[in-house]
């Protein structure tokens, strides 16, 4: 398993690879003119010919793949065609802020899970299992998008009683030391701007969260089931151990496991879901730049947020990886 | 005054509309400092005893009776909380499989501190480093920081019985401990036991399947059948002089490794489930006895004969005249031509990472010969190279060395003739029927399934298909279930019929009669005999049991450590062992 971990690592180069050229081929064969786009209505031909000469779009395909990939591994993005701004710094504006914000759902979609799992543990073979049951369904068929629409309609404007638009009050400038908010807020020492971020993000990362708590909930409540089928369950309470020490202590030590595989698997999926929240709750991350992006047709910045997307994937599958490998003495061996 | 006093104990059971009793009217008594042995084939309740003592049922089963007294209290009536204050501290339980007994993502030490602190330890590294010493485990201090799959199975044991006894108690349940360890192991924990409780003065009741270990072990042996106790009384007696013919049936129905050869008894059927027990009036074994009649359908009661031997049966003086047949013979004529040579024959498998390779022999320069028709026995503990030795001559692993002639080819390289070869000369029967037969197959297309290339008329299949079971002595309308509407017996019994459909000239068992009951493996070891002398094949018979060898096979190979230490006539390498391990494997083995 180490050693299946220390391959997956060395994998990571040739995905990244395989993906940058599946991106930039794909993205090369739209029918959309950059240059074209770059210009102002009034432009001559001859000046979006010059335009497009000097972004290096005439240039053959491979050469101009090697070229952006040269430049993308020295950290150099290119300038948004559309903003007229290095890419890479409009990245580390916008990535923080998804990260937060993905970070915060998945800690949401943790402790609702493990609750819930833990719940329609204690409820199986009982009467509110049905019910239980039910209510996970129900929960699972419901799209992020869609509890966000819920969410911004019950509290948001029924209650008046969380903010649903942007990262911070009007008024409150934002502290720029990190670019992760609730701890340059700390960093600064405004709590009050503390309290405002965090008001900010309890709707979104609710939102986001409670659409990928169902499948935790079931997975969990069932390595429960198998676990307690286990002998080593049965041979401690033989030894007088108490029920509650054998859940936290036995029982969920080895439920955890493929319970954190899982959440491992779907913060992918999370973080390719907060798109969708950004963009409804004006949220300023990367959904958002990347959603301006595609509809100006801003190819460098559609490239580098899909790239950075992928990195991040592959880094939170890693660290999961990682701490399974270090929950799970038999993986070690 | 006894630790554990059963008084009409009894363990319902509810099956749908019926309740039927699991357990019925258990009298027992256990006196500090001695061991009771639990001896019955699976379904006969004994682990149901162990159960009602912790109360830990399974769903459905309730335990009640007028009383189950430990230590002057009664089991049955007391709190909850108390019996769990008793539990390992007074009573303590020793599992039957130690490698899942202990929690594999919790180091030993956890696992044993958390136990220590439980029962009110202080110093609880120092007792579970004194306790770990007491069951000879080398470096205890060491083992602490190990997680149990870092250990074998056992010393994983050993690790549960130094558990078991930290605590001194009164009462040591041991279910089965040595039933998933191999042979020399299993002799090595019995002692253990018995050291610790010889020096604590624990009273153990020993749950078994195997009669004659229950006799090397216990003072006091209890015989069940179908939730009652048949015939209980002192170990040597029970053993030497059985008076229950369900006793004396299971005792001829074991093969032995000492004394002369003879024939296994065979039990027809097998032990009735619970469901079909509320159908039989009085006698629950009289449906399998040999000396049942008409009188039997009136519950017989526990007779006392002398010194506390007690019989559930009225004709106990018929019980000395049940015999088993004659010893397997010989077949007769010349050996055949040679079928299977293997010459220095190896094979390594290379694990590890990168940075440590790491190459096991799993075999090594084994030499062999096999003759058609013959039966040759392969023993050795697990790990001895045996599986990898059957899997080299089906050609399921390559050989990394030397050579395999089957039927005068030779086998060794893979390619298109070597596999036509073995197809037309070889099969394998192996250990799981559970995972061995496809569940969704049913049985007559699983007998037959080596016809499935030759594309005949499904009329064709259908009275192949008659014939094998016919051959397996099951009956036809069997053909039309699926393997889990079998019993394990008839399971294996598909199991080897399969193998048996083009029979092959040479057949390779991996432990085919392993895990289970003895009643059933003498019909099994019967219905081997009898097809070898109806259709002449050879078999290499893996097994770690060497009485099975030693009824069923002419010729043994004993290997240890993926190395052949010797072979021979299995008449003569069992009366004169010439390798070391060889007489430490037979030593091995209770003689009750």
């Amino acid at each position: 398993m180490v050693l299946s971990f220390a391959r997956r690592l060395a994998a990571v180069g040739p995905i990244l690879l395989v993906v940058s050229l599946l991106l930039f081929v794909a993205l090369r064969l739209l029918p959309v003119d950059p240059a074209a786009m770059s210009m102002p209505p009034t432009a001559t031909k001859v000046e979006i010919e010059a335009a497009r000469s000097a972004m290096g779009l005439d240039r053959p395909l491979v050469e101009q793949y090697a070229i952006w990939l040269g430049q993308t591994l020295h950290g150099d993005f290119g300038t948004s065609i559309h903003m007229r701004r290095p890419v890479g710094g409009l990245l580390l504006e916008t990535l923080p802020a998804t990260i937060e914000l993905s970070v915060a759902a998945m800690i949401v979609a943790g402790l609702l899970g493990i609750g819930g799992g833990l719940a329609l543990f204690a409820l199986r073979n009982r009467r509110g299992e049905a019910v239980a049951e039910l209510t996970t369904t129900l929960m699972m068929s419901i799209p992020e998008f869609l509890w966000a629409l819920l969410f911004i309609f019950l509290f948001g404007v029924l209650l008046s009683a969380l903010p649903f638009t942007g990262r911070l009050d009007p008024g409150m400038t934002r502290p720029v030391v990190s670019g992760f908010l609730l701890l340059d807020a700390l960093l600064v020492g405004r709590p009050d701007i503390y309290a405002s971020a965090l008001r900010h993000l309890l709707l979104p990362a609710a939102a986001l969260g409670i659409a990928f708590a169902p499948p935790v909930m079931r997975v969990l409540r069932t390595s429960l089931v198998d676990v307690y089928q286990e002998d080593y369950i049965r041979q401690a309470r033989l030894r007088g151990v108490g029920e509650a020490r054998i859940l936290l202590a036995h029982a969920l030590k080895n439920a955890i496991l493929p319970t954190l595989t899982l959440m491992g698997v779907q913060f992918g999926f999370l973080f390719g879901g907060s798109l969708l929240v950004e963009v409804i709750y004006a949220y300023p991350g990367m959904g958002n730049l990347m959603v301006d992006a595609v509809r100006n047709a801003d190819l460098p910045i559609i490239q580098a947020v899909a790239l950075t997307y992928c990195v991040v994937v592959l880094a939170i599958t890693s660290a999961v990886d990682a701490l399974v490998l270090l929950l799970n003495p038999r993986l070690r061996a | 005054m006894s630790v554990l006093r059963a008084e009409g104990l009894i363990v319902p059971a509810r099956i749908g509309p019926l309740t039927v009793p699991a357990l019925r009217d258990l009298n027992l008594a256990l006196a500090p400092g001695k061991v009771l042995g639990l001896v019955g084939e699976s379904g006969a309740g004994k682990s149901m005893v162990g159960r009602a003592i912790a109360q830990m049922l399974p769903p459905g089963f309730t335990v009640s009776g007028r009383g189950l007294h430990f230590a002057g209290q009664d089991l049955l009536t007391m709190p909850a909380t108390e019996r769990r204050a008793l539990l390992g501290r007074q009573i303590a339980f020793i599992p039957q499989e130690p490698l899942s007994a202990l929690n594999p993502v919790r180091t030993i030490g956890s696992q044993f501190g958390e136990h220590l602190r439980r029962v009110g330890v202080a110093d609880w590294r120092a007792a579970a480093v004194a306790a770990l010493q007491s069951v000879h485990l080398p470096d205890p201090a060491g083992l602490l920081d190990r997680y149990p799959h870092q250990l074998s199975g056992g010393m994983c044991q050993r690790v549960l019985i130094a558990m078991a006894f930290a605590s001194k108690p009164a009462l040591v349940v041991a279910d089965e401990p040595t039933t998933a360890l191999d042979v020399t192991i299993q002799a090595r924990i019995i002692r253990v036991m018995r050291e610790l409780q010889q020096l604590h003065d624990t009273a153990v009741l020993f749950i078994t399947h195997d009669l004659r270990l229950a006799a090397e072990v216990c003072d006091e042996i209890a015989v069940l059948y179908a939730g009652g106790v048949v015939e209980h009384g002192p170990a040597e007696v029970v053993l030497n002089e059985p008076l229950h013919p369900y006793t004396k049936c299971l005792l001829l129905s074991a093969p032995e490794i000492h004394g002369p050869r003879r024939g296994l008894y065979t039990l027809p059927e097998q032990m009735p489930g619970l469901r079909a027990l509320a159908d039989i009036p009085g006698c629950r074994f009289a449906p399998r006895c040999p000396l049942a009649r008409e009188s039997c359908r009136n519950a017989p009661a526990l007779l006392v004969l002398k010194d506390a031997h007690r019989v559930a049966c009225p004709y106990p003086g018929e019980v000395p005249g049940i015999s088993a047949g004659p010893a397997l013979a010989a077949p007769e004529g010349q050996a055949g031509a040679v079928l299977v040579e293997a010459r220095d024959l190896g094979k390594t498998f290379r694990t590890g990472t990168p940075f440590r390779r790491r190459a096991v022999a799993a075999v090594q320069g084994v030499n062999f010969t096999l003759h058609e028709g013959e039966f040759l026995g392969v023993v050795g503990e697990s790990g001895s190279g045996k599986s990898t030795l059957a899997r080299l001559l089906m050609g399921l692993e390559r050989p990394t060395s030397g050579e395999i002639r089957l039927a005068g080819r030779d086998v060794s390289r893979w390619d298109g003739a070597a596999r036509r070869t073995r197809l037309q000369t070889a099969q394998m029967v192996f250990q799981d029927p559970q995972s061995a037969l496809n569940p969704r197959r049913r049985v007559a297309s699983i007998v037959t399934q080596a016809l499935e290339a030759a594309g005949l008329p499904a009329a064709t299949r259908e009275a192949k298909a008659a014939e094998i079971l016919a051959d397996l002595g099951m009956p036809a309308e069997l053909g039309s279930r699926f393997p889990n509407q079998l019993s394990g017996g008839q399971r294996q019994r598909v199991n080897i019929g399969r193998a048996l459909c083009l029979v092959p000239k040479l057949l390779v068992a991996d432990e085919i009669v392993s895990g289970l009951d003895v009643s059933v493996q003498a019909q099994l070891l019967a219905l081997l005999a009898r097809l070898r002398a109806e259709h002449r094949f050879a078999l290499l018979l893996i097994s770690h049991d060497l009485a099975v060898v030693r009824y069923l096979c002419e010729r043994v190979m004993v290997m240890q450590r993926g190395v052949v230490v010797e072979q021979g006539r299995t008449e003569d390498v069992f009366a004169n062992p010439q390798h070391p391990y060889t007489k430490e494997l037979l030593a091995a083995v209770p003689k009750g």
